[in-house]
């Protein structure tokens, strides 16, 4: 392999030796420029920073703010160690000037687009698509045609026909192209993009973008490499984060910075428009976890048998004794309990039909896939859609579920069993819908497990005359014993975060009747975008993804264990 | 389990299991059933009792075929008749008899019919006065129980058959008659088409950008040797552990205060990168040979051509599965629009999100609503038939949706 690399190196160089001369006068030139242009990029940078930290009227919010003066203050130091790099021909010159000039362009770009209203122009181009959405789905068919005659002429190359239908469906599709522009209407957007054009800063920063990619460019080229004497290693690193860098700024920016910022604003009060927080240390994560628990001589006693700032959660009668259970935030501990009761139910009922469906697909007989489609179908339909159907179905008086369970006589007729308006079945139609959406995916999880299960032993307990009953309990449970714990896990983690179907269902009042279906979602979204108390919601947030994780590093664990041994991968 | 014996018992066993994946997967498909039904009925319909499948509307007779000028009229029956009647008035003034002798036989005839004798009678300690009505072509005696309003029905054969009734009581005659103008109103005068476009704005928008950034991100971390990779691709891995809830509220900060609350870039924008495309772009370009790449680098061609040139084109089956999981999860997100958008501006609104604000204020008009849901579910249900294959295969070695 090194020999290889090493020939790739020498066969590279040799190609440039002939017009060597005026090339590397040339190159000593380009090079000259970079170096004013990084003095001009230095410069820009500290304009940068001025103009971030202006304050009055347009003063940026901070975050924008901070994010823009560090960036900014990193790209002046960067400018200036680059330029004297080059000019010194350090090794470090062409990484750092590299990293410079790429990540200017990427700011430079992003706040171009910005000047331009592009991220705001994201709305109109929603309008013109609604405006225009005949010839849109025409443009789609054009395309679709292409596709399938691209098909067909990949498989018999020389024919006439399919080449024909092709160009006809690129035709078609043009055309649709052109009546979509007309029909969207594009001429609002091309004078505000004209008006956002003409603006000194919008100028500049085009400027900037322009400068700061050609600069990228020339630094990425081959001789400038050699001029420098750019190791191998070194270069690899630099394509592998130049391929990895799109998704590693957006990681930074919409995960990495995020996941912090979360930890961060769970130690303060924070409220959604900035202009209170204070630092609280533990106090919201105190207030979210404090309990209290004292005996009671009466059976139903209330709060004040608690700590002043403590309600009863629930009542207990042990050894003779009422005890009475409190907590500070009360909602968060009923739906803890919900949440509680919600994966003792709803898990099993997602996961035991799927784990004997399953092993009936996994036989030869006809029609298996047809059957394995339908069940997936639900866990892809999407949540809004599905639970809206449901809680008609559900429906007192007029709904499906009342009337067929009328029909086969397990109700009296005409009792109008309030599923979603009971307190007591509101959460355990929730869990219906729940499983009824994921058993199917959980199927097909078996299934790929039941890849993994030797043949051999089937073939042997059919021939020692095993039924098929026996075959499930003995072989097919055992050896899924992995694919289940995987399944159960999976299944767990997406329970413990539900909310599109509680907020669906319990419509009007979200958790409701009373804090029936509360989960703990639930909780944090009304704490956080109904009370706007940010800071008490992150400590939810970060309380429910230490409880997430434990359960996913176990799913983690088993997954390597898996993937290691060949069962799933 | 193969199940390739012979004999009877066995044909009972796989008769037996056909039923059972029957029986399941009617409880799957039910549901469906029941939303394309109801998203077809008409206003009165839904509220029928039993609920029906087939969407039913009331039969109707021109007005003039029973003599009349106007709209068509419904058609009625009633249980103590086989005849078929017109509904030609819905609102007449009814007075409403009750037989001396028999009083729970109910007279209803039009508010003038009847004639007063003079006479009264004593019903519950109330003196009432004696009428006298026409019963069967028989005058009898009755008193004037109440005067309500009601609807005159004509026999439909005999038009001297004149018969007055509760319109409530008299059982409509019905017949098959989907209303599939549920959906454009639903689309337009509900504006849910708006929402429909921006949610496939978003979601192409999605779908696109986490091909392209997952593509150059597996490629990276597949082929290229680079320093850190193997460190940067264990937080990767480790980012799938977070759930999304712990972003939510530091994201919406984020999106306030760059000024994207209320847009669409907030939907789109965030969730072009993602971790899981990125394995299984790896996934699948770790399982490419080298020999293929490194005759390329031979001819000294660049990376991104080798790129783009070589590997892309085999990869197709990943990236239509990266594809498939991208539009299933733009197409049906709504925690982060309901989160984003809450300005209560319709002109941002996704699809699932107008859903839910719609089954939420006008529940009356769940025909409508379930035109919406049907709209909703239909693509994704469609997508996922035809991407199958990709899809079933991957979501085995997933662990994320």
């Amino acid at each position: 392999m090194s020999k290889t690399k090493g020939a790739l190196i020498v066969s590279r160089s040799s190609d440039d030796d002939g017009e060597d001369d005026s090339l590397a006068q040339d190159l000593a030139g380009r090079l000259r420029l970079t170096i004013v242009w990084h003095l001009v990029g230095a410069i820009a940078c500290v304009i940068g920073v001025l103009l971030a930290s202006r304050g009055g009227d347009t003063q940026l919010p901070w975050m924008p703010r901070f994010a823009l003066q560090i960036m900014f203050t990193l790209g002046f130091a960067g400018n200036i160690v680059s330029g004297f790099g080059i000019r010194t021909r350090s090794r470090w010159a062409r990484p750092t000037s590299l990293a410079v000039n790429y990540l200017l362009t990427v700011v430079a770009v992003s706040i171009t687009l910005h000047l331009f209203n592009a991220y705001r122009g994201l709305g109109h181009l929603g309008e013109g698509l609604y405006k225009a959405f005949v010839p849109f789905l025409v443009g789609c068919v054009g395309l679709l045609w292409v596709l399938v005659a691209g098909q067909l002429l990949a498989k018999r190359p020389t024919a006439q026909g399919p080449d024909q239908l092709r160009k006809a469906g690129w035709g078609l599709a043009s055309l649709a192209g052109v009546w979509f522009v007309i029909a969207a209407d594009p001429t609002g957007m091309i004078s505000s993009l004209a008006r956002s054009a003409s603006r000194p800063l919008t100028i500049a920063v085009l400027a900037l973008t322009v400068g700061a990619a050609l600069a990228t460019r020339f630094m990425w080229s081959r001789p400038v490499a050699q001029h420098f004497g750019t190791t191998r290693a070194t270069e690899e690193t630099l394509s592998g984060l130049a391929f990895l860098s799109p998704n590693l700024l957006g990681f930074g920016a919409f995960f990495a910075f995020p996941l912090l910022f979360s930890l961060w604003v769970s130690f303060f009060e924070w409220d959604t428009t900035n202009t209170g927080h204070s630092f609280v240390g533990f106090a919201n994560y105190i207030k979210a976890l404090s309990l209290d628990f004292s005996g009671s001589a009466q059976a139903n006693a209330g709060n004040e048998v608690l700590k002043p700032g403590y309600q009863v959660l629930m009542h207990l009668d042990w050894f003779g004794q009422h005890w009475v259970l409190g907590a500070r935030d009360i909602e968060f501990w009923l739906s803890l309990r919900n949440i509680t009761v919600f994966l003792f139910l709803a898990v099993p009922l997602a996961v035991l039909p799927a784990l004997f469906l399953s092993s009936i697909l996994t036989s030869k007989l006809a029609g298996m896939k047809i059957f394995r489609a339908i069940y997936f179908i639900p866990s892809v339909a999407g949540v809004i859609g599905v639970s809206i159907v449901w809680g008609q179905m559900f429906d007192a008086t007029i709904g499906w579920i009342n009337y067929l369970l009328d029909l086969v006589g397990v109700t009296d007729a005409g009792a109008g069993q309030g599923w979603l308006t009971d307190r007591s079945t509101a959460l355990l139609s929730m869990v219906v819908v729940f499983a009824w959406m994921q058993f199917g995916f959980n199927t097909v999880l078996y299934l790929a497990g039941h890849q993994g299960v030797p043949k051999e032993l089937y073939e042997a307990a059919e021939i020692d005359g095993a039924n098929p009953w026996q075959i499930f309990r003995r072989i097919t449970v055992p050896q899924l014993r992995a694919t289940t714990f995987y399944v159960v896990v999976t299944t767990s983690i997406l329970a413990l975060q539900l909310f599109d179907i509680v907020w669906i269902l319990s419509l009007p009042e979200a958790g409701g009747p009373g804090f029936a279906t509360q989960t703990p979602v639930l909780t944090l979204y009304l704490e956080a975008f109904r009370e706007n108390k940010q800071g008490y919601a992150s400590a939810l947030a970060w309380i429910l993804f230490i409880g997430i994780f434990g359960l996913t590093s176990i799913q983690f664990r088993s997954q390597r264990d898996e993937a290691s041994s060949g069962g799933l991968s | 389990m193969s199940v390739k014996r012979k004999g009877p018992r066995a044909a009972l066993v796989r008769a037996l299991t056909y039923v059972l994946l029957v029986a399941v997967a009617a409880i799957v498909i039910f549901p469906f059933v029941v939303a394309v039904a109801t998203s077809t009925k008409n206003n009165q319909d839904i509220y029928n009792y039993p609920p029906t499948l087939i969407p039913r509307e009331n039969q109707t007779v021109s007005a003039s075929s029973v003599g009349v000028e106007g709209d068509p009229k419904p058609l009625y029956s009633f249980p103590d008749s086989d005849a078929t009647y017109v509904l030609v008035d819905n609102d007449v003034s009814i007075a409403e008899f009750r037989r001396l002798g028999d009083l729970e036989r109910v007279i209803r005839v039009d508010v003038t019919l009847g004639i007063k004798t003079g006479d009264t009678v004593e019903i519950d300690g109330e003196q009432e006065d004696v009428f006298v009505v026409e019963l069967d072509g028989i005058a009898v005696q009755a008193y004037r129980s109440r005067l309500t309003s009601g609807g005159r029905f004509v026999n439909l054969d005999d038009p001297s058959d004149i018969r007055f009734e509760l319109v409530n009581l008299a059982e409509p005659e019905t017949q098959f008659g989907p209303r599939l103008s549920n959906f454009s109103e639903v689309l337009i005068d509900k504006e849910l088409g708006r929402s429909l476009t921006n949610t496939i704005l978003v979601t192409l928008a999605v779908v696109g950008g986490q091909i392209l950034t997952s593509i150059l991100g597996g490629y990276a971390f597949a082929r290229i040797d680079f320093k850190g990779r193997n460190s940067i691709f264990l937080v990767y891995l480790g980012s799938v552990m977070v759930p999304f809830v712990v972003l939510i509220i530091p994201l919406f900060q984020l999106m306030l205060q760059v000024g994207w609350l209320d847009n669409l870039a907030a939907l789109i924008i965030p969730f072009v990168f993602t971790a899981y495309g990125t394995f299984l772009m790896r996934q699948f370009f770790v399982g490419v040979p080298k020999e293929i790449e490194e005759a390329a680098l031979l001819d000294n061609a660049s990376r991104s051509t080798i790129l783009w040139k070589i590997m892309v084109p085999l990869a197709r089956p990943a990236i239509a599965t990266l594809a498939t999981f991208g539009f299933l999860y733009a197409w049906n997100s709504f925690f982060w629009p309901l989160v984003i958008i809450n300005s209560g501006n319709p002109d941002g609104r996704v699809l699932s999100l107008a859903l839910s604000t719609l089954g939420g204020r006008s529940s009356t008009d769940v025909n409508l609503v379930f035109a919406g849901a049907v709209v909703a579910m239909t693509p994704p249900i469609l997508v996922f038939l035809f991407a199958q294959r990709y899809f079933v295969r991957n979501s085995a070695s997933s662990g994320l949706k």
